[in-house]
């Protein structure tokens, strides 16, 4: 492959979008709002004020991107939010 | 999700020491740590009856070792039935053929995990070698493991009793006689553990 042409796929954006995933948490009746918190922190490296801003608007309207990236980071990260307790899904990013 | 600073207050002082200085506890009466240990234990059973060999109706051992290796890898994995565990092994994509597909490779790890971090909470429930004290300080060696086992309770406990947004105003006014109160209680009580823990981290 020419490096023309791999530069060509490079920037095609197209094939970006195509291979952008993200993670959903939604809402829940039972987690606490400062473990959400927490775990935004723990598993995403979040500052608090982050952490808590995206914890809100799990909150007040039912879910929030928390993360994107391939879809193989995204299912890493579905499971680690399972694994905390947290009701999370992947998908493709709709904004492609 | 919930504010859980008013729960906080069931559990006010029975924390000790610090995450930081490694020597935080939780102080524990036996009859809360009867309780608890139940939960953990019946939780632990919960997560423990999926058995690949019952998917299978053979009698022999050895087609039943053969397919619960092969189950493992190849089967398809059937969304679990009971609510609690369709709660706390939820689908990680919203269309079944995915979700199905995404079970397959992870259910097993996550249930793991989960089974780890309950067995690590009731390692850590021993009653006070002198019985005549009314209470023991356990040790919260982990706290992310403590926050993760309780949590798990708590959704456990939740999906049980149907708990929504609005169960703690249901729980207020809960007449004493309806037998549910008390694990209504319990469930809160977690919550403040939980609660507490958090701001002791």
């Amino acid at each position: 492959m020419s490096s023309q042409t791999q530069l060509e796929e490079t920037l095609d954006l197209s094939k970006f979008f195509d291979n952008l995933w993200v993670t959903i948490v939604w809402d829940d009746p039972v987690n606490l709002m400062n473990y959400v918190t927490y775990v935004f922190i723990k598993l995403f490296g979040f500052s608090k004020e982050k952490a808590h801003q995206l914890m809100m608007q799990v909150h007040t309207e039912g879910k929030a991107v928390v993360s994107s990236g391939t879809r193989e980071e995204m299912e890493r990260a579905v499971q680690q939010l399972h694994e905390h307790g947290l009701w999370a899904t992947l998908q493709r990013d709709d904004h492609g | 999700m919930v504010y859980g600073q008013r729960y906080k207050e069931m559990i006010m002082g029975k924390f000790k020491g610090s995450a930081a200085a490694g020597d935080l506890s939780l102080a524990l009466s036996n009859d809360e740590l009867h309780i608890l240990i139940n939960l953990v234990e019946q939780l632990l059973e919960l997560l423990g009856e999926r058995n690949f060999t019952h998917h299978y109706q053979s009698d022999d051992p050895f087609a039943q070792l053969m397919n619960a290796t092969l189950g493992n890898i190849q089967s398809p994995i059937e969304q679990p039935d009971d609510p609690v565990l369709r709660r706390l092994l939820p689908n990680g994509y919203a269309d079944p053929e995915s979700a199905a597909e995404f079970r397959k490779y992870t259910e097993g790890s996550l249930r793991t995990l989960k089974q780890k971090h309950l067995l690590y909470l009731r390692e850590q429930l021993v009653f006070p070698v002198d019985h005549e004290l009314p209470k023991a300080d356990v040790k919260i060696t982990d706290p992310t493991q403590w926050l993760i086992a309780i949590n798990d309770l708590r959704i456990a406990l939740a999906v049980r009793l149907e708990i929504d947004e609005n169960g703690y105003e249901k729980y207020e006014v809960m007449p004493d006689s309806d037998p549910q109160k008390h694990l209504f209680a319990v469930y809160y009580w977690l919550g403040g553990i939980q609660e507490n823990l958090i701001s002791h981290l």
